[in-house]
């Protein structure tokens, strides 16, 4: 299983990177080819406007990519930013700092992002805004904690009194300790961001037609489930296969930093 | 070896159950029609509805002074009329017609407290349209006169709103919830779904509403309802034409889908610009592959076969080559950015998606930005666009050129919304020379005209007397039957 899922994830980027070399048109109209199954012609079929299907799967994994992986950088840097800082200074700073957090907590974060979206727009720049907004509190959370249990280490307080300033405590004594932690949780932030991107591209406040975008592509698909099936199977099995695979790597991952699975074996 | 056996015996009586709900004749002749509806009506109140579905089934619960015919000219329905002067309608109703569902007569008191109560209603979307009623005089039981403030030709012709009776509205009652009309169709009960009786047989109509166009599909395959009028994709209606249990039936219908212009943008100013872009769309591509049967290009809001319609305009080719020629004559840097704006309906962004990719060639690059209903809808209200698709839905009367070409009619007047301005126009529009008036449009283009959506309706085998119509009503619920063979 985890040799399958590290081979999905590598087709999966081998798969981003042929887009680019293949120069396949997403955006190539045929209507004389609306929904046809798949062929020599368009391997994987047509859409709803007789484009092939694999390129805009293609160019569609391109986008999932890249939003997740500008989401989860952006989230990850404001979340550990305000963790460290309420994991180190505590007191006011860390009730302050929780309270926002346990505000973006209450509401469910998808929600909270398809209200961002619609009140911004639709549009790329906007959906990744609306997702930033609402990602970071679990690295804020994360870190908090790690942060308020590392902090008074002997090596942490040894460089204190050694005149170390707090953002050398913070970036060199203690978020190298939590790193791996971080890594982890961004392997299911990853998922997570492309299902929402996905969930926000369905509800038609994501990426803006022409391009092409999964969540966009099985909105569409849905309402042709009874004349092209392969339409929407292709895209849904697509589309599990990718987040199946980087949530168990995520899990393999986690495994191989987690010391105490290496002691029970 | 039990075990499995049992299973698949629980299986295939699972799978029976699936099967198409099947019904003893005498019940299939005795059951209600189950009709599958993508909205439900907002309000069953005549002086309020505006909504597609209320609209369609009002006009089976009440009853109007006047109603059109195949040419959309108006014939009496309640009431016979003649102009007595330029500023008084007179009318005559008609005898054997008026007794409402509460079994009180329909007399002319009845028509005056409807007319009264709408002009005084200030919430009402339809007030606005008879505000040039001056007063209204009730001579005896069937006759009465509509004195106006202005003169009007198309008075008359306005008078489609179901009359309610007196008595009720002076006892506030909720029309929108509880109508009582004397149309076919009688109220009879409305909690989830709308059910209505037919005054003649007896017969009940419930409307039951199934947002999602697949699952309405599947419900009719599979007997849950019995038929299904419009709102889906071409894809399904084909989807349903190979059905065997299944009959679909269409015809061509008189909705006016167009592109709207900002005429006083820059560019969209230039006649040569509107030319191209009209030049830069292939309609019969469009219409062949991705509408559904019977649409046809469009030359004019009212289709040719309305009295004002105009058969003699000629459609705009395709030709993309040709587009670009007039936009390099204009004076135009190609390529040519235009936003154009439309909302999130799939089917809409599709017609979008190929729009943009046809004008492509002709050097004219279309921004799609689809946007909510009501964002967007306010947006053309307030002249914020420079190109967006629309159709007109339900115009009967030539009125519409004015009230959308005509150089006072600016919105929020009238629904000139890309502030055409064109003193030709206005004097063709003042003589009501209504083909050179379409002639015109149609050579200046402050819309560019696309097509007339087909009309079909799709439903159960055992389902007699129901045929579609061309503005899409559901009229022929009054005469839809079961056939038991």
């Amino acid at each position: 299983m985890k040799n399958f899922s590290y081979a999905i994830l590598g087709v999966w980027l081998i798969a981003v990177l042929a887009g680019h070399v293949m120069h396949l048109d997403p955006n190539a109209i045929d209507l004389n080819v609306v929904l046809h199954g798949p062929s020599a012609l368009h391997w994987l079929g047509a859409d709803d406007l007789g484009r092939d299907l694999l390129a805009r799967i293609l160019s569609g994994v391109q986008v999932s990519f890249m939003v997740a992986m500008v989401v989860t950088a952006v989230t990850m840097v404001v979340g550990v930013f305000v963790g460290l800082l309420a994991g180190f200074y505590g007191g006011r700073v860390d009730q302050i700092l929780m309270q926002i957090t346990d505000i973006f907590l209450a509401f469910p974060g998808i929600l909270l992002a398809i209200a961002f979206a619609a009140v911004l727009g639709p549009g790329l720049d906007n959906l990744i805004f609306a997702l930033c907004l609402t990602g970071w509190v679990s690295y804020a959370r994360l870190t908090r904690g790690q942060t308020m249990s590392l902090r008074n280490r002997q090596h942490v307080l040894a460089a204190q009194s050694l005149g170390a300033t707090v953002p050398r405590l913070l970036l060199l004594h203690i978020l190298p300790l939590i790193a791996s932690l971080l890594v982890v949780e961004a392997t299911y932030s990853l998922a997570s961001v492309m299902i929402a991107e996905a969930s926000l591209s369905f509800l038609g406040l994501g990426i803006q037609a022409p391009h092409a975008s999964w969540g966009a592509m099985l909105r569409d698909a849905v309402r042709y489930m009874l004349v092209a099936p392969h339409y929407v199977l292709i895209v849904g099995a697509c589309m599990m296969s990718l987040i199946l695979a980087i949530n168990l790597c995520g899990d393999y991952l986690r495994d191989s930093l987690d010391v105490r699975t290496e002691k029970q074996i | 070896m039990k075990w499995p056996f049992l299973f698949y015996i629980l299986c295939l009586i699972n799978l029976a159950a699936c099967d198409r709900q099947v019904l003893p004749d005498n019940d299939v002749q005795n059951a209600a029609i189950k009709f599958a509806i993508a909205q439900s009506p907002l309000n069953l109140d005549p002086r309020y509805a505006t909504d597609a579905s209320s609209e369609r089934i009002c006009r089976l619960i009440y009853q109007s002074l006047v109603d059109f015919d195949a040419s959309m000219r108006p014939i009496p329905q309640l009431a016979t009329w003649n102009a007595v002067s330029a500023q008084a309608y007179q009318f005559n109703l008609i005898l054997s017609r008026n007794v409402f569902h509460h079994h009180e007569p329909l007399t002319a008191d009845d028509v005056k407290a409807t007319y009264d109560s709408l002009v005084g209603l200030k919430d009402s979307p339809h007030a606005s349209e008879f505000a040039n009623i001056h007063h209204i005089a009730v001579q005896n039981q069937d006759t009465l006169t509509f004195y106006l403030k202005q003169p009007d030709a198309h008075f008359a012709e306005k008078l489609i709103i179901g009359i309610l009776p007196k008595r009720l509205i002076e006892a506030g009652h909720d029309f929108s919830r509880q109508p009582v009309g004397n149309g076919a169709l009688a109220f009879e009960h409305w909690q989830n779904q709308l059910r209505l009786k037919r005054v003649a047989d007896g017969q009940e109509v419930v409307f039951h509403e199934v947002k999602d166009s697949t699952v309405r599909v599947l419900k009719l395959i599979k007997g849950e309802v019995d038929l299904i009028q419009g709102d889906l994709p071409p894809e399904l209606v084909k989807y349903l034409q190979s059905q065997p249990d299944i009959k679909v039936l269409s015809t061509t219908g008189s909705n006016f889908s167009y592109l709207g212009l900002n005429v006083q943008h820059p560019v969209l100013s230039r006649l040569k610009v509107r030319q191209a872009l009209a030049h830069a769309i292939d309609r019969e591509a469009l219409i062949r592959q991705v509408m559904v049967p019977d649409t046809r290009v469009a030359g004019a809001i009212l289709p040719p076969e309305h009295y004002a319609g105009n058969a003699d305009l000629r459609a705009y080719t395709y030709n993309p080559r040709m587009a670009r020629q007039l936009l390099i004559e204009a004076g135009i840097q190609l390529p040519l950015k235009l936003v154009y704006k439309t909302s999130t309906d799939a089917q809409r962004v599709r017609f979008a998606t190929i729009l943009q990719a046809q004008m492509r060639p002709a050097g004219i690059d279309l921004q799609i930005n689809s946007l909510d209903w009501g964002t967007f809808f306010s947006d053309i209200k307030h002249g914020n666009f420079e190109l967006y698709g629309l159709t007109w839905v339900g115009i009967k009367t030539p009125e519409i050129y004015e009230k959308a070409f005509g150089s006072e009619y600016f919105t929020p007047r009238g629904v000139n919304r890309g502030r055409y301005r064109d003193a030709t126009l206005d004097a063709f529009l003042l003589e009501k020379d209504w083909r050179s008036v379409t002639l015109r449009i149609h050579q200046q283009l402050p819309y560019i005209p696309l097509w007339y959506e087909g009309q079909f309706v799709a439903f159960n085998r055992h389902i007699k007397n129901y045929a579609p119509k061309s503005d899409g009503n559901w009229d022929d619920l009054a005469t839809i039957s079961h056939d038991a063979h």
